[in-house]
């Protein structure tokens, strides 16, 4: 590393950097190429944010589903065929009309990834870290999100080894809609709590 | 009880800038871009080696993060995400002796003088990081005897530890209750460096915000943490 405080390496340094890391452990062996592309693909492909939907669809329209998810959230998130690393102990806090849940790790980069893949980059950045906990209100104002003096905002900081999914609230006037079709509106940013899910977002997506 | 094995690599561990819950400066959380989880093909690669690193016994030390809690705090600050990926794998390499100092710089020059990435190919290797990735090891259940009683009030001890913790700063000397009792886990301030620590009972307490913050312009909200045992006394 060096150690020019003022002037971060350039990205075109940073991967070259990355790609001589790669290119020494393949050349002794020591790191699959397949083993790389196995990885990148089961973030970008079948691990994401359409799992944590299919959860909340299925927690909106069976209600015993919902309550296993709230009391033993691995194994009812295992039902969907879900589970892995940083979800090794899931816990699900569900949003009411009195409590807005919101998760976030001050320490690190701390996220659900079976349910939700891997973090957006506001998520592990230093303005989210420092303010998510200090002042939630004026973060959720940043997303376009304002809740009202009668909702007490929840801060999960996930301090240990319990990743957490917040479980919004289903939108309004969505009875007749189908299970994928609610999943359809429940976006990363509902699950993280920066955002609500709402029946108008079907009409776009 | 730091172990630095073989390396004049291994700066202490602090009390570190990336323990960051209520600093000030830092400025807006949404800017263009922030949604996508990386903006670069080489960031999910250094992901993906930086696990290989664990999983297969290349690299030595006390973990990726608290390698890069251990970076240099202006650097830390200046480094993007990935990059302090890409600095915890390559340090963990170096303490295993798996790599030597100067051999990175060496491909590097090779690569810019046209050399392209070789192609290893390793099937069982693949299958068992994916494998590793889809298993769940869950924290141990609560002993029969535990300290705290869901609606205890605790007080989070005062400290300055000199390594790895997951008790932040701005929990310290707070008090709190216990809202459950997630499970038991060995304390990370011993356990990342190797120590043989017995797993010990982990609660989750709610914080009113004017006990973390004092007043603020907002509405009160909560603040919820799990935090081990060894972190916490009566109140």
């Amino acid at each position: 590393m060096t150690h020019d405080h003022h002037h971060p390496r350039p990205a075109s340094t940073l991967e070259l950097r990355a790609r001589a890391l790669e290119a020494l452990l393949a050349e002794r062996g020591l790191v699959s190429t397949d083993a790389i592309d196995a990885v990148v693909a089961l973030y970008e492909h079948d691990v994401g944010p359409q799992n944590g939907a299919t959860v909340v669809a299925r927690a909106w329209v069976d209600e015993r589903y919902r309550e296993r998810l709230l009391s033993a959230a691995n194994e009812a998130i295992g039902e969907l065929g879900f589970g892995g690393a940083e979800g090794d102990n899931m816990v699900v806090v569900a949003n009411t009309p009195a409590v807005h849940n919101m998760i976030v790790c001050t320490l690190c980069s701390c996220y659900p990834w079976p349910v939700l893949g891997l973090p957006p980059t506001w998520y592990k950045s230093p303005p989210y870290r420092a303010r998510a906990v200090a002042e939630p209100r004026a973060v959720l104002r940043e997303f376009g999100l304002e809740l009202g003096d009668e909702v007490e905002i929840r801060v999960w900081d996930s301090s240990a080894e319990v990743r957490y999914l917040v479980l919004p609230m289903r939108p309004a006037d969505t009875e007749a809609w189908s299970e994928k079709e609610l999943a359809a509106v429940v976006t990363r940013d509902c699950m993280i709590g920066t955002a609500v899910p709402t029946a108008r977002e079907q009409a776009i997506a | 009880m730091k172990m630095c094995v073989g390396l004049q690599l291994c700066s202490p561990g602090v009390d570190g800038v990336h323990d960051m819950g209520g600093m000030h400066g830092f400025g807006r959380v949404v800017e263009p871009g922030s949604e996508l989880p990386y903006h670069e093909r080489w960031e999910p690669r250094i992901f993906a080696i930086q696990i290989l690193v664990g999983l297969e016994g290349l690299g030595a030390g006390p973990g990726g993060r608290t390698v890069r809690e251990e970076m240099d705090p202006a650097d830390y600050l200046a480094a993007s995400y990935y990059e302090r990926w890409l600095y915890s794998a390559e340090q963990r390499l170096l303490r295993k002796g798996t790599i030597a100092t100067g051999e990175l710089e060496r491909v590097m020059e090779r690569l810019e003088g046209g050399d392209t990435v070789p192609v290893h190919r390793d099937a069982a290797m693949a299958e068992r990081i994916l494998a590793d990735l889809r298993s769940v090891y869950p924290m141990d259940p609560p002993p029969p005897e535990v300290r705290f009683d869901r609606g205890d009030r605790v007080r989070v001890t005062r400290m300055h530890p000199a390594g790895h913790t997951r008790c932040p700063r701005y929990v310290r000397g707070a008090n709190g209750v216990v809202e459950s009792i997630r499970g038991a886990d060995r304390l990370p301030d011993r356990a990342v460096y190797g120590e043989q620590v017995a797993p010990e009972p982990v609660y989750c307490v709610a914080f009113r915000s004017q006990d973390l913050w004092g007043p603020s312009e907002e509405t009160p909200w909560t603040v919820l943490l799990d935090l081990w045992d060894s972190y916490l006394e009566s109140a």
